[in-house]
């Protein structure tokens, strides 16, 4: 083949950009704020469950910078899964599937289909009851490698399921 | 049981039981240690614990010994393993029974080691490996080496081609295309030990003397080390001479440790390091107390990373390490070669990745990585900073004097160094500060590519990106927005394209 160094830069090659991503089940963003309303909720009550039982002076004096401490990055880490929300994005292509997330860093993920071990749709509790379902990538690879597509509809996570399950078993 | 006929269920060497027995023991006891210890503690307290005896407890101890050695028979008799057609199988367990089969094509490594108990009684233990995870490794704990290494060939050669099917008489036309290729001598040995990074050495020291401090805190205590470092703080000209003394020999003597750590850690685990080359495969011999021997086949090869630094580059010292599919990292030791030539280096690549160039004009990141680099070495600084003055106060600040020209050193080494270059089938990354490594990895072993960006870098269009085989990742640190994404583009084109297997 006679591909060299410089066709690195053929504007010929499919590219990333072209590529237009899907955005996830807005339905999902409703798991994310319950998730973080429970993980905020279940700091502020270890919090005040300390004040009534910690009987530490110190404690009991910077309670209120402790609260707000808490509230404060709870509040920040709210609103940046919110906005966070937007950036899960996810394509698949005829070779491939990529994933994209990430607000304060960024990342694009393409795993080649011809790379795929095995393929795995999950639904835990929670997605059910909003017809969601979470699409697991594994390649041979470490970790870092696979792929996990949060909140996909129940039907279009089947289609790619099957999709993708077809692709591996017929190239072998 | 030395007919070389694995095609029958057989089991490995009598001898076996002992390894079985020895393991077991080893694992038995450790387990529970605390508890004997407890045990003893309370004896010697009282003369008898709930009316045991001297003769209640040599009965059971005895018991125990008994009782794991008849396990340790049983689980002998019950290890068989056997090879038909294409497939590896081997049956285990007492109660639950096991049967696992591998097939051929799948086995990524076959290697043959012997710890130090082996090498008393002159067995060997032979470790298959696929590119699954631990569970699917399997170790036949004892076998005479002649067995090993007939069974090694059966699994190992049948793989790479069919053709030689039950070639057992044919080993010695195997024999002659060995060819003993690389062989380290002590003197290089010597010369790598010396020339190791120490910092990690000292680091071990270190960790293990701090812990020994906090042992030993009152004792050290009455030294008055704070009071005398205190002094340094008031600047009291006849005992700052003292005080310096002290500490140069301190740092002389920490130097030393580290030096000596660093040599024989090197010794014992390269002792007799050997490369031998066959037709198609890399064998690696090495090890003092436990020794290892395992092959190479360039197609399971995920990563190569070449590392040196300059003191080893002017001895003409370089190490290279030879990733493969999900290896332990434990395993991933045993896959370095050190103390390679230059020319050396290059015959290997060579013969696993066919014809490897790398073109002089490679590219660099761009100037941001600079800031990165800053930016790690102050985070750093400020750490050394934070524990520096929480031990030894105000004083402590001094330490800046020494962090800033090695901060200087760190961002400059770190951007000189670090370069990459992709071409037809390799991608070559280089970077390293103290050591300078080169990753060398090829274009259709990738597993997936990471394009990855913060909201810093992406006002001022700079990307990283991060290419992940099946054993390691690779970034190319912080180049343009644009090329990133032409790399990226590239890098899928080819691996979707070709249709080669990484495997």
């Amino acid at each position: 083949m006679g591909f060299s160094n410089s066709q690195i830069h053929n504007d010929a090659l499919p590219n990333v950009e072209d590529v237009e991503l899907l955005s996830i089940s807005k339905q999902y963003l409703k798991i994310i704020v319950l998730n973080k309303v429970v993980m905020c909720l279940a700091f502020v009550s270890v919090l005040v469950l300390g004040k009534f039982f910690v009987t530490k002076a110190g404690f009991q004096e910077g309670f209120w910078y402790i609260f707000s401490i808490i509230v404060g990055f709870c509040l920040l880490n709210f609103g940046l899964a919110i906005l966070a929300f937007k950036k899960r994005k996810y394509a698949i292509r005829e070779h491939d599937v990529i994933y994209a997330k990430g607000l304060l860093i960024n990342s694009i993920t393409t795993v080649p289909i011809s790379r795929i071990q095995h393929i795995e749709e999950s639904r835990s509790w929670l997605s059910r009851q909003f017809n969601l379902a979470t699409l697991n990538l594994y390649t041979a690879g470490e970790s870092g490698s696979d792929l996990s597509i949060k909140g996909l509809p129940y039907q279009e996570a089947k289609q790619i399921n099957d999709f993708i399950s077809s692709r591996i078993n017929g190239n072998g | 049981m030395e007919t070389a006929d694995f095609s029958h269920p057989s089991r490995q060497s009598a001898k076996g039981i002992i390894i079985i027995f020895a393991f077991n023991a080893f694992k038995f006891f450790k387990k529970f240690f605390v508890l004997f210890i407890a045990f003893g503690l309370s004896l010697a307290k009282k003369k008898s614990f709930a009316h045991i005896n001297k003769t209640v407890i040599v009965i059971s101890l005895v018991a125990i010994v008994i009782g794991l050695l008849v396990f340790a028979i049983l689980k002998y008799l019950h290890f068989r393993f056997h090879i038909n057609q294409d497939d590896f199988h081997l049956s285990t367990g007492i109660f639950n029974k096991d049967n696992t089969i591998i097939s051929k094509s799948k086995i990524q490594n076959v290697y043959i080691k012997q710890n130090f108990l082996q090498q008393l009684i002159n067995v060997v233990s032979l470790n298959i490996e696929t590119a699954g995870d631990n569970k699917s490794e399997i170790e036949i704990h004892a076998l005479d080496k002649p067995t090993a290494l007939l069974l090694k060939r059966e699994l190992f050669d049948q793989q790479e081609s069919n053709i030689l099917s039950g070639n057992i008489t044919g080993s010695s036309e195997q024999e002659q295309q060995k060819q003993v290729f690389f062989k380290v001598s002590p003197k290089r040995l010597l010369l790598e030990g010396v020339s190791q990074n120490h910092l990690k050495s000292f680091a071990i020291i270190a960790s293990f003397v701090f812990g020994l401090y906090y042992e030993f805190k009152d004792y050290v205590k009455d030294l008055k080390i704070r009071e005398r470092i205190e002094a340094i703080a008031e600047f009291d000209e006849t005992t700052l001479l003292g005080i310096f003394l002290t500490n140069v020999i301190i740092v002389l003597f920490a130097v030393l440790f580290s030096l000596l750590f660093s040599v024989i850690k090197t010794f014992v685990t390269n002792f007799d390091l050997e490369v031998v080359e066959n037709q198609k495969t890399i064998e690696i011999n090495k090890g003092l107390l436990n020794k290892v021997s395992l092959s190479l086949t360039p197609s399971r090869i995920q990563n190569i990373v070449i590392k040196t630094n300059r003191i080893k580059q002017y001895f003409g010292l370089h190490t290279m390490s030879v990733n493969q599919a999900m290896v332990s990292a434990k395993q991933k030791k045993n896959f370095v070669i050190i103390a390679l030539e230059k020319s050396q280096v290059d015959h290997l690549i060579d013969k696993i990745l066919k014809h490897y160039t790398l073109d002089s004009d490679v590219d660099k990141p761009t100037q941001y990585y600079k800031r990165i680099l800053a930016l790690k070495i102050l985070v750093t600084a400020l750490l050394v900073n934070m524990v520096a003055f929480f031990i030894f106060g105000n004083g402590a600040l001094w330490v800046n004097a020494f962090l800033l020209p090695l901060a200087i050193l760190y961002v400059y080494f770190g951007y000189k160094k670090a370069y990459y270059h992709i071409n037809d089938r390799f991608v070559t990354v280089g970077g390293g500060v103290i050591d300078t490594t080169t990753n060398i990895l090829e274009i259709h072993k990738i597993q997936a590519v990471k394009l990855r960006q913060s909201i810093f870098q992406k006002r001022r269009q700079i990307a990283s990106v991060i290419i992940t085989t099946a054993s390691k990742s690779v970034k190319i640190p912080y180049v343009k927005e644009n090329d990133a994404k032409s790399i990226y583009n590239f890098l899928l084109f080819k691996v979707e394209s070709e249709d080669k297997d990484w495997m």
